[in-house]
């Protein structure tokens, strides 16, 4: 029992990593820009085909394409804040709706053209490893994933807390209009905020690639858990996401375990109705507030 | 007063007389274009005095999510049909060669309506053969019921056996397919003991309850029937509940993506226990591809299999050299069924549908290309269905598939793992 109750906790916290790095993304980019971007699971299905075809053709380990899915993915970022949300950011939001929707869209459909709808996998040395410790087996590529995965949202805290880009992307999420005043050049901060979550989608896509496969409609998969954890975790709230993204993962698990295997995310949503009747800003709310 | 009327209204569309003779020069051009075309193409085949063609219909989703598997249904059809056509055509129609017509469905069954209409309306078309999905076929076997053309299909749902008579299947039928599941079950352990997980739609759920029903006939035990929600980002909880319930056989009613997740998993955990995968994505090369050395040994079932007599290794050679990959179930069972349809050609002396039909139905081979069956006999019974007709067992082994059961169609043994 209490062996079945551990294996589904660790099951639950690894997955809950790779959640919790598409949350972090969607989280950043409305708690900076004030969007919400429905396309994050395309960006991470990007990653995840940049990985399969530098694995696929010059035998790059997925693990190592991070250095190139992340960057490509921040100019990508960079470049869409610059000449697509800059162009709909007003007091409107139909037009940013409309456009991260339809951009989903059309990376969704584009990638069936290019790459059809196969199933593409990487098989690595570790993919099917495990280590077992007692009862318990913990899958190596999952945790090299969470492992890498928590590393990069503790760059991203310390990039948020210690440097001046930083500081600036938490004020202008703060209060837009002061920071303006204080002289934070807008722009700049979005394109930089919008650039670091879709690099944080491209390394969750190449995290993946060892253990799970790649097609055009994978993002989706994951999109619908990050949306959860950035409404339970406060929206715009990144340790708020992180932590919800842990706690969804668990309870995924969990629920499969214990109530059926078909009721994983009928837990999760419990969760997120009890969380919101309880605390209805979310579990990253300040108190006061 | 109305007859008046009339020569004004001629009188009113004057106007458009000239541009509708524009249309007209138009359309002639067009014409004239198309007989120097056909002329050109055309000459070939008239200096030769050939008997006219015969007019093949072939339906598959070569675009759209099955695409990969249409596309190699299409080439397994055009190998069928050169194969047919290089041994003398048909002859008792003065060695008439087969004309192959293909049709795209896009994986869609509002255009495999309208797609099978357009095909039977726009040709002279002798039979039909298509359209891999089961879902897919039940349209077009409809529409070719009401417009008295004859389909063979390797399709294995029952439902296409109700209420149809221009519908032929030669191969098992989904019912047969789940009770050779349950005796294979056995080969592993005489007590088998069954994990059935199934993805909880109407695929899943209809193939799981058959299992259920069928289980204590064949005297094995479900010591987990567990429906999940397909799409899911991670297997590990599930196969940890299988692990729990002391199964050691696994029966996983999946689509690709979910199974390969499963297969995995299952190694990654070092779960000791016999996979059964089913048939459908499991038994395509590219399961194989995705999955790699974890597949050894997986267990399946299929209507048809390369290995299951000579006929079908040539086949199977020839397929290879084509596309690269061997024959896949649906891909060989075509070439079959397109040698019955000659060998109802041969006999019915003629290229209408309704006298096809009549062939068909009395159809009884048991030896070359169109008996390459598991089972090796065909003759449809009055439900179109082959009486002869089963499932083959089905093994990954090396990277290949190898018939493993029932015992006369085993062609390699068991590996156990």
């Amino acid at each position: 029992m209490w062996e079945t109750l551990a294996q589904a906790v660790i099951n639950g916290l690894l997955i809950g990593g790779i959640y919790a790095l598409v949350s972090i993304g969607v989280t950043l980019i409305f708690g900076v820009v004030k969007i919400v971007n429905f396309a994050q699971g395309e960006f991470v299905m990007i990653g995840m085909y940049i990985s399969f075809f530098l694995a696929t053709q010059f035998g790059i380990d997925p693990l190592v394409s991070l250095v190139v899915s992340m960057p490509v993915l921040f100019v990508a970022g960079v470049l869409i804040q610059h000449f697509l949300i800059r162009r709909v950011l007003g007091p409107n939001d139909m037009p940013q709706i409309f456009l991260t929707f339809a951009l989903s869209l059309l990376l969704l459909n584009l990638s069936l053209m290019l790459f059809s709808a196969n199933y593409r996998t990487v098989h690595t040395s570790y993919s099917d490893e495990a280590w077992h410790i007692g009862g318990l087996y913990i899958p190596v590529a999952k945790l090299i994933a969470f492992a890498v995965a928590m590393a990069l949202s503790g760059l991203l805290w310390v990039f948020l807390h210690t440097t001046d880009l930083g500081r600036a992307m938490r004020a202008a999420s703060q209060n837009r209009d002061v920071a303006m005043l204080m002289g934070i050049n807008p722009n700049r901060v979005f394109a930089v905020a919008f650039g670091t979550a879709l690099a944080l989608a491209g390394a969750a896509g190449s995290l993946l690639m060892p253990f799970y496969s790649a097609y055009p409609f994978v993002g989706q998969v994951f999109v619908l858990m990050a949306f959860v954890a950035v409404v339970m975790g406060t929206l715009g709230n990144v340790m708020g996401a992180l932590i919800a993204s842990l706690m969804m993962g668990i309870a995924e698990s969990l629920g499969i375990q214990f109530v059926g295997a078909d009721s994983g995310l009928i837990v999760v949503f419990a969760l997120l109705l009890l969380t919101l009747a309880f605390r209805p800003s979310g579990l990253g709310a300040r108190r006061g507030r | 007063m109305t007859g008046d009327r009339k020569p004004s209204a001629i009188n009113n569309a004057v106007p458009t007389n000239a541009s509708r003779k524009k249309l007209n020069r138009r359309k002639f051009l067009v014409r004239t274009g198309g007989v120097l075309a056909a002329g050109a193409f055309g000459v070939v085949p008239l200096r030769g005095w050939a008997a006219d063609p015969i007019n093949i219909g072939a339906l598959y989703p070569t675009t759209g999510s099955m695409a990969q598997i249409g596309t190699g249904c299409v080439a397994a059809a055009k190998l069928a049909v050169d194969m047919v056509n290089e041994a003398g055509g048909i002859k008792s129609l003065g060695g008439a060669k087969l004309n192959l017509i293909v049709s795209d469905v896009q994986s869609d069954t509002t255009v495999t309506r309208t797609e099978t209409d357009r095909l039977i309306t726009g040709n002279k078309l002798s039979a039909i053969h298509g359209c891999y999905a089961s879902a897919l076929t039940l349209i077009a076997s409809e529409v070719c019921e009401r417009a008295r053309v004859p389909i063979i299909t390797g399709s294995s749902s029952d439902q296409l056996n109700k209420g149809r008579s221009y519908t032929f299947t030669p191969f098992a039928r989904a019912s047969q397919f789940a009770k050779a599941q349950l005796q294979m079950a056995k080969l592993v352990s005489d007590q088998a003991k069954i994990a059935v997980i199934f993805e909880n739609t109407a695929f899943g759920t209809s193939t799981s309850n058959g299992l259920k029903e069928l289980a204590p006939g064949e005297g094995v035990e479900i010591v987990m029937f567990e429906p999940y929600s397909a799409g899911f980002t991670d297997a590990s909880p599930l196969i940890n509940k299988v692990k729990a319930s002391g199964a050691n056989t696994l029966f996983s009613l999946s689509y690709l993506n979910d199974l390969i997740l499963i297969v995995r998993t299952v190694k990654q955990v070092g779960l000791d226990i016999a996979i059964n995968g089913g048939s459908g994505g499991f038994v395509m090369p590219d399961f194989y591809k995705n999955v790699g050395k974890a597949a050894e040994g997986l267990q399946g079932v299929a209507h048809w299999n390369h290995d299951v007599n000579d006929d079908a290794q040539k086949v199977n050679a020839e397929f290879k050299k084509r596309t690269g990959e061997f024959a896949f179930e649906y891909a060989g069972g075509l070439v079959a069924q397109t040698f019955m349809l000659a060998d109802a050609l041969e006999r019915a002396a003629s290229a209408d549908p309704k006298k096809v039909r009549e062939a068909l139905s009395t159809l009884d081979v048991s030896s070359g290309y169109a008996a390459m069956a598991p089972g090796g006999k065909v003759k449809f019974g009055p439900d179109g269905k082959n009486v002869y007709g089963r499932p083959v067992g089905v093994q990954w082994q090396n990277a290949d598939l190898a018939s493993i059961f029932p015992k006369e169609d085993a062609r390699a043994p068991l590996l156990k793992t």
